[in-house]
C-alpha cells in the first residue's frame, strides 16, 4: 500500500467502511510517515473547528453553498408573513376604530342660533329656521 | 336645571324716537322691541325658492318662534340661548356664555324715508356697501320693530324677503323654557386654525365644548356666519354641489340661511350663515380647500391622531 493520503482524510471524515479502516490502520502501524500525516491533519482540523463563527456579509449567501439557498426562501416567507400580519392589524384597527363623533345639521343650527341671538342685528332679519319648520324649498 | 330663558314681560312700551340713521342704533332698537307677529320668509336661492311662515313673539331681547304649519315645533332664543322643542319636549339646546364686541358695521344707512306698512307708520332705510344696495329695512315708528327686511345680492336682485303679514304691538308673555342643559359652550381661547378675518368679515369669537367641537363666529356688522371645525363631515340631506376653483362643496339652502360642508385632511368644515350667494365664494376661498383624507388616512388619524 502506497501512502494513502486520501484515505487518511476519508478516515477522519468517517467515510471508510470497516475493511478499509482495517487496512488503513495496518498501514499506519507500519508507516511512520502516514501516522505523522494523520496526526498533523487531525491538529489542523481541530484548530479550524475552534475558530469563532462569523456571519456572512449580505449578498454572499446567493453565491454560497446551495444548501443555504432554502434560507432565502424562508426569508421571503417571513417578509410575506410580516406584511400579511401588518395588513391584518390595520384591518382589525379599522374595524375596531370608533366612528368619529357625529355632528348633525341640528347641532350647527343650535349653535349658530344661539350665537346669532347675541348679535346686535338679531331679530326678525336673522331668525334661524330649522329644517323642520320649512314649508317649501 | 337651568332656566335658559326666563322672561317677565315689561309693560313699558319703548317710546318712538326720532329717525335714526345709524345702522347699529336701528338694529338695537329693533332688538328691544316687544310685539307679536307672523312673518313670511321667501328667499331666492341658486337651487330655487325657499320659504317659511313663522309666528314670532319678541320681548326684552328674547324671541319665541313657532311655525304655524307645524305648530308643535317651537324655538325660544335670546341672549346666547337656543332651545328647539317639539310637542313640548326639548329636541336640542345650546347656551353660550358671552360674546365679544360687535363688528364695526361695513354698511351705511340713509336718513330714511316715511313709509306705511300693515297700516302703521314706519320708516324705510336703505343699507349700502358703497354704492351697492344690500338691504332695505322698514322699521315700525312706534315700537322700533323691524317689520320688513329685503336683502340683495350684489347685482341688485332680491335675495331674501322677510316681512310681517300680521303685527300686534302688545308686549307678549314668553313662557319660560327649562332645560337640563349639558350643551353649554364657552368662549374659548384654544388655538384654532380659523382665520381672524375672512374676506371682509371679522371673527368675533370662538367657542368650543368638551369634545373639541369648535366654531368661530364672523360678522360684517349685518350679515354673519359661523365656521365649524367638525370631527367628520356633516351629513347634509338633499344637498347640491357647489364648485369653484378652490374645490367642490356640498351646499344646502333653507329660508334665509345656507349651509356648506366639506372634508379636509383634519376632519370636516361647515359654514352656516345668512350671506347672500354672491358673498359665498369670497368666504370659502379663505378656508382650507376640500380634500379627501381616504380610508387609510381615517385609520391613521384614528390610531395616531
Amino acid at each position: 500500500m502506497s501512502h494513502p493520503s486520501v484515505l487518511i482524510s476519508a478516515y477522519l471524515d468517517g467515510e471508510l467502511n470497516r475493511d478499509e479502516v482495517g487496512r488503513l490502520l495496518d498501514h499506519l502501524a507500519a508507516c511512520g510517515q502516514c501516522a505523522a500525516e494523520l496526526e498533523a491533519t487531525q491538529h489542523v482540523r481541530t484548530a479550524v473547528r475552534s475558530l469563532p463563527m462569523m456571519e456572512l456579509p449580505g449578498g454572499v449567501v446567493s453565491e454560497a453553498d446551495p444548501v443555504v439557498v432554502p434560507l432565502l426562501r424562508n426569508r421571503g416567507f417571513l417578509v410575506g408573513a410580516a406584511a400579511a400580519t401588518a395588513a391584518v392589524v390595520i384591518a382589525v384597527a379599522a374595524l375596531l376604530t370608533p366612528a368619529p363623533t357625529s355632528v348633525t345639521v341640528s347641532d350647527l343650527n343650535s349653535r349658530f342660533g344661539a350665537r346669532v341671538s347675541l348679535d346686535p342685528a338679531f331679530g326678525p332679519a336673522k331668525v334661524v329656521v330649522p329644517e323642520i319648520v320649512q314649508v317649501g324649498g | 336645571m337651568r332656566k335658559l330663558v326666563a322672561l317677565t314681560v315689561g309693560l313699558v312700551m319703548i317710546p318712538a324716537s326720532a329717525m335714526a340713521s345709524d345702522l347699529e342704533e336701528l338694529l338695537e332698537r329693533g332688538h328691544e322691541a316687544s310685539y307679536s307677529a307672523e312673518q313670511i320668509i321667501t328667499c331666492s336661492n341658486p337651487d330655487g325658492i325657499a320659504d317659511a311662515v313663522l309666528r314670532l313673539s319678541q320681548s326684552g331681547g328674547d324671541l319665541h318662534v313657532a311655525a304655524p304649519v307645524s305648530s308643535d315645533v317651537e324655538i325660544t332664543t335670546g341672549y346666547g340661548g337656543w332651545v328647539l322643542s317639539q310637542a313640548g319636549s326639548v329636541v336640542s339646546s345650546t347656551e353660550l356664555d358671552s360674546s365679544e364686541d360687535p363688528a364695526d358695521p361695513r354698511y351705511t344707512v340713509d336718513d330714511g324715508t316715511p313709509a306705511a306698512f300693515l297700516g302703521r307708520r314706519a320708516t324705510q332705510f336703505e343699507m349700502r356697501d358703497g354704492d351697492t344696495l344690500r338691504a332695505r329695512l322698514i322699521f315700525d315708528n312706534e315700537t322700533g320693530a323691524l317689520l320688513k327686511a329685503l336683502t340683495f345680492v350684489g347685482d341688485g336682485e332680491v335675495y331674501c324677503e322677510r316681512r310681517f303679514i300680521a303685527f300686534n304691538p302688545t308686549p307678549p308673555t314668553i313662557e319660560m323654557v327649562e332645560v337640563d342643559n349639558d350643551n353649554r359652550l364657552w368662549r374659548s381661547d384654544v388655538e384654532t386654525e380659523l382665520p381672524e378675518d375672512l374676506a371682509w368679515f371679522s371673527r368675533l369669537d370662538v367657542y368650543s365644548d368638551e369634545d373639541g367641537f369648535a366654531f368661530g363666529y364672523y360678522s360684517d356688522g349685518f350679515f354673519s356666519f359661523a365656521i365649524f371645525e367638525t370631527p367628520s363631515v356633516v351629513a347634509l340631506d338633499e344637498a347640491s354641489q357647489f364648485q369653484i376653483d378652490h374645490g367642490v362643496y356640498r351646499v344646502s339652502y333653507s329660508p334665509g340661511q345656507v349651509i356648506y360642508v366639506w372634508e379636509t385632511l383634519s376632519g370636516g368644515l361647515a359654514m352656516i350663515g345668512d350671506l347672500p350667494p354672491d358673498m359665498h365664494e369670497a368666504v370659502l376661498t379663505g378656508l382650507p380647500a376640500p380634500e379627501r383624507r381616504g380610508w387609510l388616512g381615517n385609520v391613521w388619524k384614528s390610531l395616531f391622531g
